[in-house]
């Protein structure tokens, strides 16, 4: 079992840099979801991990193992593909024997293992059938199988769930914790998916444009995102971000929000760390507000979104698009103008030029 | 409907008429390689389908036995051009494979190589007649004119760009993360290139063997300058069989073409498992 040092990893590829200063230290057995959309650098982190790739600056340790130049067969890693990447020549039981046969398992030994791994996973009545032809549902499975029973310090799965099918995705979120749990695993799992993140990792690494914007738990990034971006990519849909100028009015520090009106008076932190006349990002997320009748947010409805257990309010003028969670019987309809109250203490207030939060508002 | 019936119609009688097209020459020297002299030599009316009464004297003739009506002799059989044609055909398609199949992967995985595709394809802009003499004299000086290996050399230099082209093609359209994941688990490169690579390549080799056996089989300029008495190839022999007496020996031509015929077909068959299913690697996202 093994921790994971990254140290100002970086990495260009020519001109383009795909990751600068990467700091993460990831603790031995911990489940570490790296999120962020396609291009972001996260599998490119992967890579360096496994060591498909060099950094070209920076450094990697395992323990205090530097891994500086340790190819990757010899780097212990497990790493499941997003394609798989399954031998197809082969049967399920040669796929997930092929590892240890590669490395001089014994016979005896191998087998018991393979039926172990096999028994696990469900994929005991397929062992003698040829890769070939397998839904793939079954070859992901299978995938995560062969590299799991390699019984791998620490194990990278590369979106693993992104090919599979929304039900079975769900009964492999389950599995995977499980299988975590069962080999206690250090596990770096990248994804784009922030339900997969929230659901098995212990923490969240959250990355845009090559760089690391927050780690933290799964409700501490999604309570307390350190800046915008990372307010509007999670949370489905994300935080509700309006600019605005904060204003002293009556006494108290509000947030001047443009046609939508004034914002109620801002919380005590908020209002210290928010200087008067500076511009603001106003952020909130959509499950957080009311409709009421006294003061608020006064905003014209665009659409109604009916999902079933909730209905979602598209509302805002102009730019603006701002979006509130209520329950599926909310008497309202497409062309309403409502008004909105927000809960005070779930308001996040943003930099406008910087985008970073302002204060943290526990 | 109807539009679509006459089209389909006029498809199919397009197809019919192309297929006869080619099939009646081969069909027509199948038919002649059992005909005997008095009716492959036949013109006009004479000329028919089927032969009369069907003989294997033109195969006996190419083997060496001479024939009761034919009056003409060999002076050497069919046994030895075929033995030639078969070495070099293989050794030269082994040739090609092997260096081809290894640069296009070194290429393909590691850019290695450089400028090495535009290179090979130099080789084939020239016409072959531009090289092939400065190579007969540099197989003159080494002592390779008029041997299998000699030819099978040649024909491995030749039809290696063509290997190589099929096969980086191939290697390209594999993706990375299969020997990625074979290489994680601890695998060395070249075991994941024996184990993994050639084996999931089987169909990818397969149809660049045949299609590179194929055009070394049936060469004739090159055989026709590199050889000149032992080792002459079928087609180089085939060109040869004529006599001052009777002209071209159509019959014993055909006999030939007959046989020439066999190794390809024989392969093709083979390996259709391979053709048909073509490169799918059922279990990857495209």
């Amino acid at each position: 079992m093994t921790s994971i040092h990254l140290e100002n990893l970086g990495k260009t590829f020519g001109s383009f840099t795909a990751l600068k200063n990467m700091n993460l230290e990831i603790a031995d057995g911990e489940f570490v979801a790296l999120l962020g959309p396609s291009g972001c650098g996260k599998s490119t982190t992967m890579n360096m991990i496994s060591g498909m790739i060099e950094p070209s600056e920076g450094e990697i340790r395992f323990g205090d193992r530097d891994m500086r130049g340790v190819p990757m067969s010899r780097r212990g890693v497990g790493f499941v593909f997003q394609n798989y990447a399954i031998f197809t020549h082969m049967t399920v039981y040669e796929n997930l024997a092929y590892g240890l046969r590669a490395t001089g398992v014994a016979k005896a030994e191998r087998e018991r293992r393979v039926n172990d791994m096999a028994e696990f996973l469900h994929l005991t009545p397929l062992l003698k059938r040829p890769a070939a032809g397998l839904s793939v549902n079954i070859l992901q499975r299978l995938a995560i199988g062969r590299s799991a029973i390699m019984e791998p310090a620490i194990f990278l799965l590369d979106e693993p769930l992104s090919n599979v099918d929304a039900a079975f995705r769900a009964v492999m979120r389950t599995e995977l914790k499980h299988l975590q749990r069962e080999f206690r695993q250090t596990m770096v799992y990248v994804t784009h998916d922030q339900l997969e993140a929230m659901t098995m990792a212990d923490r969240i690494a959250v990355m845009d444009h090559g760089k690391l914007l927050q780690v933290g738990t799964p409700i501490d990034v999604y309570n307390n995102p350190s800046n915008v971006f990372v307010a509007g990519f999670l949370g489905s849909p994300g935080m509700n971000l309006i600019k605005g100028r904060s204003v002293m009015a009556d006494g108290v520090m509000r947030v001047d929000l443009g046609e939508a009106g004034l914002s109620a008076p801002l919380g005590d932190a908020l209002s210290r760390s928010a200087r008067e006349g500076k511009a603001v990002v106003y952020g909130f997320r959509p499950e957080h507000c009311e409709l009421t009748d006294g003061d608020g947010l006064r905003l014209p409805v665009n659409f109604v979104e009916r999902i079933g257990a909730r209905t979602i309010l598209h509302m805002g003028r102009d730019g603006h698009s701002i979006k509130g969670v209520f329950d599926n019987r909310v008497p309202v309809r497409q062309g309403d103008i409502v008004t909105l109250a927000i809960d005070p203490s779930n308001i996040r207030l943003f930099d406008a030029d910087t985008g970073n939060a302002i204060a943290e508002a526990h | 409907m109807n539009r679509s019936l006459s089209f389909e119609i006029f498809r199919y009688a397009a197809i019919l008429a192309i297929v006869a097209l080619s099939l009646v020459p081969t069909l027509w020297m199948a038919s002649m390689a059992f005909k005997p002299i008095a009716e492959w030599s036949a013109t006009g009316a004479d000329l028919t389908w089927w032969p009369k009464s069907p003989t294997l004297d033109n195969f006996r003739f190419l083997f060496g036995e001479s024939s009761s009506d034919l009056i003409v002799a060999l002076d050497r059989t069919a046994t030895q051009p075929i033995l030639a044609s078969l070495l070099a055909a293989i050794f030269g398609t082994l040739i090609a494979m092997i260096a081809g199949t290894s640069a296009a992967y070194g290429l393909s995985r590691f850019g290695s190589g450089g400028n090495l595709p535009l290179a090979l394809i130099q080789l084939r802009i020239f016409p072959p007649m531009a090289v092939m003499i400065p190579v007969m004299i540099m197989w003159a000086f080494l002592g390779l004119i008029d041997t299998w290996y000699g030819l099978a050399l040649v024909y491995g230099i030749v039809t290696m760009p063509f290997a190589f082209w099929l096969m980086k093609t191939f290697f390209d359209d594999m993706p990375r993360e299969i020997e990625d994941a074979a290489l994680v688990e601890g695998c060395s490169r070249l075991r994941v290139f024996w184990k993994i690579t050639l084996p999931m390549m089987r169909p990818a080799l397969a149809s660049s063997a045949l299609f590179v056996f194929i055009l070394n089989w049936s060469d004739y300029l090159i055989g026709l300058l590199l050889t000149t008495r032992d080792w002459v190839t079928i087609p180089v022999y085939m060109a040869s069989l004529s006599s001052s007496m009777t002209g071209q020996l159509y019959g014993a031509k055909a006999a030939l073409g007959l046989i020439a015929a066999i190794p390809p077909v024989v392969l093709g068959i083979a390996i259709q498992k391979h053709l048909v299913r073509g490169l799918t690697f059922g279990a990857l996202k495209q």
